[in-house]
């Protein structure tokens, strides 16, 4: 029989084939959206970046209309989305009472379980007609020469309303992250400042934030991850026109909706496929870059404080 | 019995519990102005939690229910006219293991004096050499006041969590086994600062640590199950105990 030795090495080795399945799944997927995407790659070069006109009729493909699209509504929604987490997980962890903190823990979690379709339907149903009759009228009648708050069409459609239905879907990941990450904080840190004299505003300024902004940057990150990929409820929302937005009540398209909307099809064209997986294929780099520079600015700017362990030893 | 005038903190008939646990039980001691006074007793005989009675560290605990008085310069602390931030101005607290916060060396120390509304940067500064300088730490670190307190030692931080305490002025300190996680060099330079401490505050200290506590104590008393066995003067307590579990205690029977 085997020996004990023996045995290890050979869990060691099954457990080495699942990590190495993952990672090789990973990388086919990579090279297969590089071949596919190759042809439009070497047809329209870097132009492919900056080209506005999406015709496939014609064989002209630029993605700058979908990239500003993606942009603006992560970019949104990372903005309505930020501030409220951050008070909800400081809410949560630093002043809720205990018995409740339990049951709005669930629900917060509950909220990033619901499928990204329901969103999108729930914002069909109410975000877009609240924008329609109340909010674009109001800017409308007040804001019309600022040009990026300009109403084009008063349809309730468009980056806005995409963009706070993407918010309420990264809103529980960056809440409960923030919750985490200061629940982590040392209880002897805060007692340290609490018997100075500090109020709960001083230690949650001056200690637990200082502490946890490492898990907060990386709650952001996937929260940044989750909005650049969403799609369905995007596709339902945004209205679907290939245009550079202008405005927050434009119109647009993002990346992830042009191709859950023409993907079928376009697979019938191989250059126009091609085109539609190079557009997965930035899709891909952006998240990679985004989850590496992120991790390495953090290091950078924080990695002084946060090198040593905390009680740092002789 | 000592003065009236002598005595700095006066715990009348101090009980505490803790949802159904009673963890401190009818405590009545007193202590004397700039003494240096060891609290002594086995994990979970309640001396740590008495400790955080006296500057109102438990406030904030959920559950936590305190009966009786503690007097601080004759002033029941627990009274509802007392603001806690000026109460906790007035005793620096030093605690387990170093604690400093996620900011510079400077900082550390700057933080007391800001948070009770101090902002003149001149007194700052010389108040904050002052205290390192108290804390036998300002040679060491005074060519990078502004690097992170993370990138000090063990016990260089746990003096700089000294030197934080002190900063507010305070007349009473409270440690909770300040040397508990050092080597014994640092824990010894700690032990020396404990003494030359003594004139300037009221020095309350919880430790494990029987040999510790005989070389700096005046007073020591001894918990047990979250009572007071015994409270005496160090040379009475250390050599002739009255109560057989003190003495079995000190004896390291436990």
């Amino acid at each position: 029989m085997f020996n004990l030795k023996y045995k290890d090495d050979l869990y060691k080795f099954i457990l080495s084939i699942f990590v190495l399945s993952v990672i090789s799944v990973f990388l086919i997927a990579v090279a297969v959206i590089l071949f596919y995407s190759y042809p439009a790659i070497i047809r329209y070069g870097f132009s492919f970046l900056w080209v506005k006109e999406w015709n496939p009729p014609k064989e002209v493909f630029g993605a700058l209309t979908f990239l500003a699209g993606t942009f603006m509504v992560t970019f949104l929604a990372l903005l309505f989305a930020i501030p409220f987490s951050f008070g909800i997980g400081i809410f949560l962890q630093e002043y809720c009472p205990l018995f409740l903190r339990g049951i709005f823990t669930v629900i917060i979690e509950m909220l990033a379980g619901i499928p990204s379709v329901v969103f999108g339907v729930w914002g069909v149903l109410t975000i877009v007609p609240w924008l329609r009759e109340s909010v674009e009228p109001f800017f409308d009648r007040h804001f019309s020469s600022i040009p990026f708050l300009k109403v084009e069409e008063n349809i309730g459609y468009g980056i806005l309303a995409a963009s706070i239905v993407v918010a309420f879907m990264i809103l529980p990941i960056i809440s409960s992250i923030t919750k985490d990450s200061l629940e982590s904080v040392p209880k002897i840190a805060k007692d340290g400042a609490l018997a100075m004299g500090a109020t709960r505003l001083d230690v949650i300024k001056d200690v637990s934030l200082p502490y946890a902004l490492n898990g907060i940057y990386g709650g952001i990150i996937l929260g940044f991850g989750r909005a650049v990929g969403e799609t369905i409820a995007v596709v339902l929302l945004i209205g679907n026109q290939a245009i550079v937005p202008k405005s927050l009540f434009s119109v647009g398209y993002t990346i992830s909706a042009v191709l859950a909307n023409t993907f079928t099809f376009a697979v019938i064209s191989p250059i126009y496929a091609s085109a539609e997986v190079e557009l997965a294929l930035i899709l891909l780099a952006v998240s990679l870059i985004i989850n590496i520079v992120g991790r390495n600015i953090l290091n950078k700017v924080i990695g002084g404080r946060f090198n040593r362990s905390q009680f740092g030893g002789g | 019995m000592a003065e009236q005038d002598e005595i700095k903190v006066n715990v009348k008939n101090l009980n505490f519990y803790y949802g159904n646990y009673h963890l401190l039980k009818n405590i009545n001691l007193y202590f004397k102005k700039n003494s240096v006074c060891t609290l002594l007793g086995p994990s979970g005989c309640g001396k740590s939690t008495f400790l955080r009675t006296l500057n109102r560290m438990n406030d904030y605990t959920e559950g936590a229910k305190l009966t009786g008085e503690v007097l601080i310069d004759g002033k029941n602390i627990y009274d509802k006219s007392v603001d806690v931030v000026e109460l906790r101005r007035n005793i620096g607290m030093v605690f387990q293991s170093p604690n400093p916060f996620p900011k510079s060396i400077f900082d550390n120390i700057a933080f007391g004096l800001k948070i009770h509304g101090i902002k003149n940067r001149e007194f700052i500064a010389e108040r904050v050499e002052k205290c390192l300088r108290y804390a036998g730490l300002y040679d060491e670190v005074k060519d990078k006041l502004h690097k992170s307190a993370f990138s000090l030692s063990g016990g260089q931080q746990q003096r700089l969590c000294i030197a934080r305490a002190i900063a507010t002025n305070p007349s009473i300190l409270l440690m909770d086994e300040p040397t508990a996680y050092l080597d014994p060099a640092s824990a010894s330079i700690i032990l020396d600062l404990i003494t030359t401490f003594k004139k300037y505050y009221t020095i309350i200290i919880v430790s494990h640590n029987i040999q510790q506590a005989g070389r700096i104590s005046d007073y020591s008393g001894f918990f047990l199950d979250g009572e007071l066995i015994e409270f005496d003067e160090a040379g009475n307590f250390f050599t002739r105990p009255k109560d057989k579990r003190t003495e079995n205690f000190i004896t390291s029977r436990y």
